[in-house]
């Protein structure tokens, strides 16, 4: 699709997401590729590169369709990732993985979370969303494979090994949980009322925790979320920090960030 | 890019660490023994074959590295086979 001006598509919830799913495959292929070579094992460090590549791949066939939006008029270097200044990934992402539980986190979480957008994509109304996801679907096999692999085996290793793994694993918890947005997000909305993607994101957020809850539960390890036997969903256990939720990038702004002028201001909570 | 690190947690170079509340490194609490041979196959009239091995202890990741290691080909068939397996009728 080339997008001229007369057929662009008028949507700036359908851009927003396009973007954010873009930016994130983009911001893990790069930290994937990091640890190409530096797995554990061989044959890990391969499974890396193999998924660097795909990841990689994923984002440079959406950053194309930005092109077909008229959000994309207002600033046309925003939607190649040579040009774009805009980052819309999860905050979790701006820095190098502190080491492989973080790689396996990622994988396992955030990758998953955006699979389970793409599932819910497989017969939008758009098109060209659809035929990606379909695509994308079928190849997140081999990375769910990966990350759940992975899980078990650092789990199940002890000791400091499954600490670390834990411990990426709530880094990356509620920002993950977050991307879906609040449920009233008028975003994800907006996408399900226009026939984009088949559940609005609570719906979305609890099909996800139904793919990661239980092989986390067999493992031991706990995570806030709750079963509700009532709607027979799971659901998070505690409040998500969406007094940290910055909606146009849909990320989280690091807990510790301060606002301009608060530290002048005087903060009561500032240490 | 890293090199080859032996702690997984560790950034490059930073070698094996003692893992907290235990004494195996890291790397030997993950090292993985489990061999599997690797068979596939082109076309439907020829036989699988072994196209080699990968080292894992999860079926799942073996799986996983069998497909990324060996994507030479578009194989029709591939399958694993443990080497703990497999039954010696003439020894070399």
């Amino acid at each position: 699709m080339t997008g001229t001006a007369a057929a662009r598509i008028d949507n700036a919830a359908l851009f927003a997401v396009l973007a954010s799913l873009a930016d994130n495959k983009q911001a893990m292929g790069r930290r994937y590729a990091y640890w190409a070579n530096g797995a554990p094992a061989l044959e890990a460090a391969v499974a890396a590169a193999a998924m660097t590549q795909d990841e990689i791949g994923h984002a440079r066939t959406l950053y194309p369709l930005l092109e077909d939006f008229a959000q994309a008029a207002t600033d046309p270097r925003q939607v190649a990732p040579e040009t774009r200044t805009l980052r819309y990934h999860l905050a979790f992402l701006d820095r190098e993985f502190a080491g492989w539980s973080d790689f396996v986190a990622t994988n396992f979480l955030l990758d998953g979370a955006l699979t389970t957008f793409f599932e819910a994509a497989q017969h939008s109304a758009y098109e060209p969303l659809r035929q990606r996801a379909r695509k994308i679907v079928q190849e997140e096999q081999v990375h769910r494979a990966h990350a759940e692999g992975w899980v078990r085996r650092l789990a199940r290793a002890g000791g400091a090994v499954r600490q670390a793994l834990v411990s990426s694993l709530q880094r990356l918890w509620e920002e993950t949980l977050c991307w879906f947005g609040p449920d009233d997000d008028p975003v994800m909305g907006q996408l399900y009322r226009d026939g984009f993607i088949d559940a609005p994101p609570a719906e979305l957020r609890s099909r996800y925790l139904q793919h990661v809850i239980p092989l986390l539960e067999g493992l031991a390890i706990e995570m806030p979320a709750r079963f509700d036997p009532e709607s027979k969903r799971w659901l998070p256990k505690q409040a998500l920090p969406w007094e940290r939720w910055e909606a146009d990038s849909r990320r989280l702004r690091p807990a510790s960030y301060q606002a301009p002028g608060q530290a002048l201001a005087g903060g009561e909570d500032q240490p | 890019m890293k090199s080859m690190s032996s702690d997984p947690q560790a950034p490059a170079g930073a070698g094996a660490e003692a893992g907290l509340g235990t004494d195996r490194p890291r790397r030997e609490a993950l090292n993985e023994r489990r061999v599997w041979h690797v068979y596939a196959r082109r076309k439907y009239d020829e036989p699988l074959h072994e196209i080699g091995n990968v080292v894992a202890d999860d079926v799942e990741l073996a799986r996983v590295y069998a497909r990324s290691i060996y994507d030479e080909f578009s194989w029709i068939e591939m399958v694993l086979v443990p080497r703990d397996c497999i039954v010696t009728v003439i020894a070399p």
